[in-house]
């Protein structure tokens, strides 16, 4: 209704009508009026290494990592909410262990062997309190693995504009980190050291017409400490890592198809050199009113790190032959299924990555390491009503 | 699906619900009393009313406390005040006293006289927190907006409870939100404004609201002229234009007050301006010709 053409009377009164509180209850923050329960199940499975790119010929079996996870989130009172999060994921399989060159001068990657075997347990508990006009949250997460110990707080909050049309939200994150690098297979480089992240958030979204909601963030990370990947035989990074990233996206819902489209862009940029674009479309497909299904694209890219490269100048300060800081692109393509019966909702998602130096926009070397996955999961929720 | 009626606000109210049968009873039960505790905090006819408070302090100097609903329905009436030049006014209803359209006979020689400086909004002083009736004997009315107010709240309600598609009915003012079943869409008949029995045109509508204006029954006849049962708040005298409107707008409130603007205003005046808003409507003249973009089927 209100458009750039609606009739200056009609918009008068219609935006004044919509700060009466019957109007409001849709965007009102309220604690969630129920418990909600959910359990999940997914399966992340990277292919296996390309046999002609793998040091000694044969292709080996990369990461594979089983995730099992239950949530709960539950009003205490009126303005009030605390939710439990607990993670279990169980990764087996070879990773890269460094880069070398073959006989005829092509990069090859050498995996660490079918060594590792690491188990994770992260336990995140969340309270959040709601008010008239907007919510506030803290976080508290723990992970621990065999070589790992992580300890994150966060505190967020939302704020509503009196029209209810806007949303500015914010928030910041700390995390403290332990390495101590299982000794074993291969030499290690570190034996014990930590970590810390620090990070903050600024955004906004607005109510732009009737069917349409526009996103803007910012944000700003800061790492330091021991940044280095413990097990690659090749790997030397800087003490500390400043990142930035712009976000926006786009909702738009189509009346006609009962559907909505979703438009995510991301931009990163870090003082190592890397930028990358993250695009995200989605299109939420409501078929009657009790199944949805989304099928989603997401295509990204990243520039290399100044100090990468699959053939390590050991004399330079920094090196790396680390797949993740080189030049390449992805395509993630899937489909969520998402099916409510009753009291109970069902979830189940499937995604294909792919990547290559050849996706990418910016030009570097190859890594031979680059990784192609397939993730699944199926889960469900349910509401005590 | 269920049915359901009672009455409110001097009138019958009906619900039309569809969604997983456990919830709709006592949703239905939420939403009537979403009704109820606006007429009860609303009315001028209860003792212990917001409304009566502040009407019993007109005069008095007294600020009456009022909370945020309260003083948004005064920032909305504010708004339509503003956008009619003043023909929308909640402080108007006190002219009423002066005449008698069942009779049909005209007010006593100055009587409506007597009555105009106890009228206007400008007479009237509020902020977020407290509202004050300036002159002795001043009288606010809601009645001008919260019926359709209640419209909007009740269909706010049903939503929130979980109903898949609702129907809000309060005596012929209606908020609707998703489709029956198998329907793209609610079939509304608009009722004619002398046979009541009967449709005068018919409206679809996904969504939003639909309110009327207007009652040739309660029309009054004066030389040989047809006045609509409206005062207008100026003169005092009932306004010479549509007797009824009907208007459909994304909420019961715009359309509500968008409706009964269109009656103030004179009628080639209130033709042209509904047309210029925008909106669905549909407006009979005092000939009982139809006019508006809702098509007339019968």
């Amino acid at each position: 209704m209100a458009g750039r053409d609606t009739h200056p009377s009609l918009l008068a009164l219609t935006s004044s009508a919509l700060l009466l509180p019957a109007y409001q209850q849709a965007n009102a923050d309220a604690p969630p009026e129920f418990t909600t329960l959910g359990m999940s199940y997914s399966r992340y499975q990277e292919d296996d290494t390309q046999a002609g790119r793998t040091l000694g010929g044969d292709s080996i079996e990369r990461y594979e990592i089983d995730v099992a996870q239950f949530y709960l989130l539950t009003p205490v009172s009126d303005d009030w909410s605390v939710a439990l999060d607990v993670q279990w994921e169980d990764m087996s399989g070879a990773s890269p262990w460094f880069v070398g060159l073959d006989a005829e001068g092509d990069s090859q990657v050498f995996m660490s062997g079918a060594s590792i075997e690491d188990t994770r347990t992260t336990v995140s508990v969340n309270t959040r309190y709601y008010f008239d006009r907007g919510n506030a949250g803290f976080t508290y997460t723990r992970s621990d693995e065999d070589d790992y110990e992580s300890d994150a707080v966060a505190f967020d909050g939302s704020y509503n504009s009196a029209d209810g049309l806007t949303t500015w939200s914010a928030a910041v994150s700390a995390s403290f980190d332990d390495i101590e690098p299982t000794q074993g297979a291969t030499p290690t480089n570190t034996l014990e050291d930590s970590k810390d992240v620090y990070g903050g958030y600024l955004g906004v979204s607005r109510i732009i017409s009737k069917r349409a909601i526009l996103r803007f963030g910012l944000s700003y990370t800061y790492r330091n400490g021991f940044l280095t990947d413990p097990y690659k035989l090749q790997d030397s990074r800087p003490g500390t890592r400043k990142e930035w990233a712009v976000s926006s996206g786009y909702r738009h819902f189509f009346a006609g198809p009962n559907a909505a489209l979703h438009v995510d862009y991301r931009y990163f940029d870090d003082d190592w050199g890397i930028a990358s674009h993250t695009v995200d479309l989605a299109w939420w497909q409501n078929l009657g009113r009790k199944t949805q299904l989304v099928p989603f694209l997401r295509y990204y890219t990243q520039d290399e790190a100044d100090f990468f490269s699959n053939t390590p100048d050991f004399s330079d300060r920094y090196f790396a032959d680390d797949y993740r800081l080189s030049a390449f692109g992805g395509i993630t393509t899937g489909l969520r299924v998402r099916h409510t019966v009753g009291n109970w909702t069902l979830n189940a998602t499937g995604e294909r990555y792919t990547t290559s130096e050849d996706f990418g926009i910016y030009s570097g070397d190859e890594s031979p390491a680059l990784v192609k996955y397939w993730r699944y999961s199926i889960g469900f929720d349910y509401s005590f009503r | 699906m269920l049915e359901h009626s009672f009455t409110a606000m001097a009138g019958p109210c009906r619900l039309r619900l569809y969604g997983e049968d456990e919830l709709l009873p006592t949703a239905a039960a939420q939403a009537e009393a979403e009704v109820r505790r606006l007429e009860a905090k609303y009315s001028r006819y209860q003792e212990d009313s917001l409304t009566t408070r502040i009407n019993g302090a007109a005069g008095s100097d007294q600020p009456v406390a009022i909370d945020d609903e309260t003083a948004g329905l005064l920032q909305y009436a504010e708004t339509a005040w503003r956008e009619s030049d003043g023909l929308f006014d909640l402080t108007s209803g006190i002219l009423r006293q002066a005449w008698d359209f069942k009779s049909g006979a005209l007010p006593e020689p100055g009587a409506v006289e007597a009555l105009l400086p106890k009228v206007g909004w400008g007479k009237l002083r509020w902020d977020r927190e407290s509202v004050t009736l300036t002159e002795p004997g001043m009288e606010l009315d809601f009645g001008g907006c919260v019926k359709e107010y209640a419209c909007d709240s009740a269909a706010a309600q049903l939503r929130q409870a979980g109903v898949e598609a609702a129907l809000v009915d309060l005596a012929g003012d209606m908020a609707m939100f998703g489709t029956p079943p198998g329907t793209s869409a609610w079939e509304i008949g608009i009722r004619h404004p002398r046979h009541h029995e009967q449709a005068i045109a018919h409206i679809a509508l996904s969504g939003g609201a639909l309110a009327s204006s207007g009652d040739y029954a309660r029309c009054i006849t004066i030389d040989g002229k047809t006045y609509g049962h409206i005062l207008n708040p100026v003169t005092g005298w009932p306004v010479e234009g549509l007797v009824a409107v009907s208007v459909s707008a994304g909420q019961c409130l715009v359309a509500g007050s968008t409706a009964t603007i269109a009656m103030l205003k004179p009628a080639d005046q209130a033709l042209a301006w509904l047309e210029a808003l925008g909106l669905p409507w549909l407006a009979v003249d005092a000939g009982l010709n139809c006019h508006g973009s809702i098509g007339e089927r019968r």
